[in-house]
């Protein structure tokens, strides 16, 4: 521990105080913020406005976002993911994406991409690329997470489903345009629903000739069916010898982790990626929904014939969150949701599936909640 | 006036529709809600940024000319009181959620006030909006200071609480800070045997010091001592502009509550009520008053009383539109909708301060 350390915590959190004691703000930035955004619109004091150079069409139902970051952004490890805020009618909203693109590639362009799969019945991917168009400007969190190749490559296999690809491409690419000598073998199989629904299908291949270690499988999951055994010993014969990377939707990712560890591999061989957040379907008939109470690390499984609100269902799972009128009035009971679908049963209203601040007393789970509590 | 011919209540098949076309005002409006009204919260926040820094350095460059120093007191209590009313109590009422902002957010806003919000957000938000009027659970009824109905027992304090409520009124951040600690009983009188508090009275009591000092040091110890040479000056400046800050939102919030027609509950009438009976008991619980837009901007749209007190986490400044359908809404089942201009709601607040200032007149007891 330097002195020059304390010291900087020190004004730090002088600075902190004498704002929250001067302005009743958190910090200066919040309390200016109002002022910038009438010159930077958008503007926030904690995340990096950017401006999104292009949407381009991947295919049917995809597109990727080329964005310019903000220059005191830091950049990124190949497999990471940011969180992109837009506001949408005056509302912020938040959601999580890889890039799909290389640090490599950003340190000589400047740019990042996103490649997005548009949701039917989502509020938000399908509205991304009319709002934002070229020249419109987003925020972006600071690049974060885990899902990134070892330093010393090892053999690997990898494993995507749909638009679980993003972060592998930004990996292949990574290695392809460092054009170092790749030793290693890799293979790749690659899921999706038909044959139109592969993305960078081309880049892909590309990668194939410019890596001799890598082995990309195509897979149309209407001809030969979802990851299997079967397609183990016949894409990749020494599976249990390598590293595996798995990306994709939920069930796919809880599938394969369950296949792969029958066969013996072991679990510190595994990793995998949630990419955002399951596609909801409010219409769809299903028995029940889970919560999951973050903080406390309880979850509780909800009936579909006994509608119980959040706040009963934390009261049940003993959580004492604050509350007060127990009818929506108060906002005493005001809980952040990390993901899933909830219904006020005031307003009557179905929230959006990412996170905001719900009402514990009046909100029922109509889909799988993560609440912070 | 007794309070049980007071409330005549509506049957219930017609507070059950009365309420049913107040959800309808409700839904409609919220369909609109959406940038209009962040645009809007966000300019007002503006205006407060501007003032707040405008008034603090006009302050300082009073020693140029008075009239700087005056421009800089008012430029301030603008300030505050934009702060206090359109902004901060509309905020924490949770009227901009919706937006996903951290800073304009009901559970996370502070504003320029002595009074520690997460405080107010109990008693005010809770407490006072979900038993409006109800004699013995909303302690916004005269402030356990005033008696303003036949519903408490006179008693000779109250021959010249006129004076009472001038001293609250100027003092009213005070008061509004001191309102929880009071009802819990930290310093003064009995100790309450069964509180609700989610907190322990250590930590209000903490909060309240912690708050209030705060809001001390900021305003007479750090700004007059940051224009050290216009100390003085600056000090008495935010001294005034916080006194004329008190008056105003006192002011507004008597003639929301207090005027002359307001109707009181008793517990027991409260009891297991449905949607049209709560709605009923807001709506005589609250009265609104009649003015041009800044009016309404500077009372955080509290001219617009019954219909916060309707809708209270419906953007304020929608109020004025709903307050027409919301009028008519009343006339339609025959519900008093207390209104009237500013002067005239103020004359009947300070009528009921003093009529009930006097012990009630004896009623002969009927066989």
């Amino acid at each position: 521990m330097s002195i020059s350390i304390n010291r900087a915590d020190f004004i730090h959190t002088a600075w902190r105080w004498l704002a929250r004691n001067v302005t009743n703000n958190s910090s200066f930035s919040a309390y200016f913020e109002p002022l910038v955004q009438m010159f930077y619109t958008q503007w926030r004091a904690d995340r990096f406005r950017s401006n999104v150079i292009d949407v381009r069409r991947e295919s049917a139902d995809m597109y990727s976002l080329v964005i310019k970051p903000n220059k005191r952004w830091q950049g990124f490890e190949a497999g990471q993911y940011i969180e992109l805020t837009v506001e949408k009618e005056g509302a912020w909203v938040s959601r999580f994406f890889s890039i799909s693109s290389s640090p490599a590639y950003f340190e000589q362009s400047g740019l990042i991409e996103l490649s997005i799969r548009i949701q039917e019945n989502g509020q938000i991917t399908p509205w991304l690329p009319q709002a934002l168009k070229a020249g419109g400007v987003v925020n972006i969190s600071q690049a974060a997470g885990e899902f990134c190749l070892e330093r010393a490559l090892t053999p690997t296999l990898m494993i995507a489903g749909g638009s679980g690809i993003t972060p592998f491409r930004s990996m292949l690419q990574q290695l392809a345009r460092r054009r170092e000598v790749v030793s290693q073998p890799i293979s790749l199989l690659y899921y999706a629903r038909s044959s139109e629904h592969f993305l960078f299908r081309n880049e892909l291949k590309t990668f194939q000739q410019q890596l001799p270690g890598l082995v990309v499988h195509f897979i149309d999951t209407r001809d030969v069916g979802f990851f299997s055994e079967a397609h183990l010993l016949s894409y990749c014969e020494d599976f249990r010898s390598r590293d595996v990377y798995i990306c994709g939707p939920s069930p796919m990712i809880v599938h394969a982790r369950k296949v792969l560890q029958g066969q013996g591999v072991k679990q510190e061989q595994i990793h995998y990626e949630f990419f955002g957040p399951e596609p909801v379907s409010l219409d769809e008939d299903r028995e029940a929904s889970n919560v999951l109470f973050q903080q406390s690390g309880k979850q509780v499984t909800t009936d579909k014939d006994q509608v119980k609100t959040l706040l009963a269902l934390a009261e049940e799972a003993q959580i004492k969150p604050v509350t007060g009128c127990r009818i929506g009035v108060c906002h005493q009971c005001i809980c952040q949701k990390k993901s899933g679908v909830v219904y006020n049963s005031k307003t009557k209203t179905y929230s959006d599936t990412g996170q905001e601040d719900i009402q514990l007393c009046v909100s029922v789970p109509v889909a799988d909640v993560v609440l912070e509590l | 006036m007794s309070t049980a011919t007071n409330n005549a209540r509506p049957d219930s098949a017609t507070l059950d529709a009365f309420a049913q076309d107040l959800d309808q005002i409700r839904s409609t409006t919220m369909e609109k809600v959406g940038q209009e009204d962040a645009n809007y919260i966000r300019n007002v926040i503006r205006v407060q940024r501007i003032s707040e820094i405008g008034g603090r350095v006009a302050l300082v460059l009073g020693f140029l000319s008075p009239i700087w120093w005056v421009v800089g007191v008012l430029l301030l209590t603008l300030a505050k009181i934009l702060d206090n009313m359109e902004i901060g109590h509309n905020v924490m009422h949770g009227q901009y959620d919706w937006m996903n902002d951290p800073n304009i957010n009901g559970k996370r806003f502070e504003w320029d006030h002595a009074a520690d919000s997460d405080s107010w957000r109990r008693y005010h938000n809770h407490e006072h909006h979900t038993y409006t009027n109800i004699i013995g659970k909303d302690r916004d009824f005269g402030y356990g200071l005033l008696r303003l109905s036949d519903d408490t027992r006179w008693r000779p304090k109250n021959r010249w609480q006129i004076l009472t409520y001038l001293n609250l009124s100027i003092l009213f951040e005070l008061g509004v800070a001191y309102h929880e600690v009071a009802g819990e009983r930290i310093f003064m009188g009995k100790r309450r045997k069964t509180s609700n508090l989610p907190i322990t009275r250590k930590e209000l009591r903490n909060a309240f010091f912690s708050k209030a000092g705060r809001q001390f040091f900021k305003d007479y110890v750090f700004f007059p001592l940051l224009c050290f040479p216009m100390f003085l000056p600056v000090l008495a400046g935010n001294f005034l502009a916080n006194i004329l800050r008190n008056l105003w939102t006192s002011t507004v919030i008597f003639c929301g509550h207090f005027t002359e027609d307001i109707h009181t509950f008793k517990m027991e009438e409260c009891e297991n009520e449905t949607q049209g009976e709560w709605y009923y008991r807001q709506i005589l619980g609250s009265s609104n008053f009649e003015g041009s837009r800044w009016l309404h901007i500077l009372s955080g749209h509290l001219s617009c009383q019954v219909e916060h007190h309707l809708f209270p986490d419906v953007p304020a400044h929608r109020y004025p539109a709903m307050a027409k359908e919301v009028e008519a809404v009343c006339r339609k089942y025959n519900i008093p909708y207390n209104t009237g201009s500013f002067g005239q709601q103020y004359l009947t607040v300070v009528k009921r301060v003093l009529k009930y200032s006097l012990p009630p007149k004896q009623v002969p007891i009927e066989a």
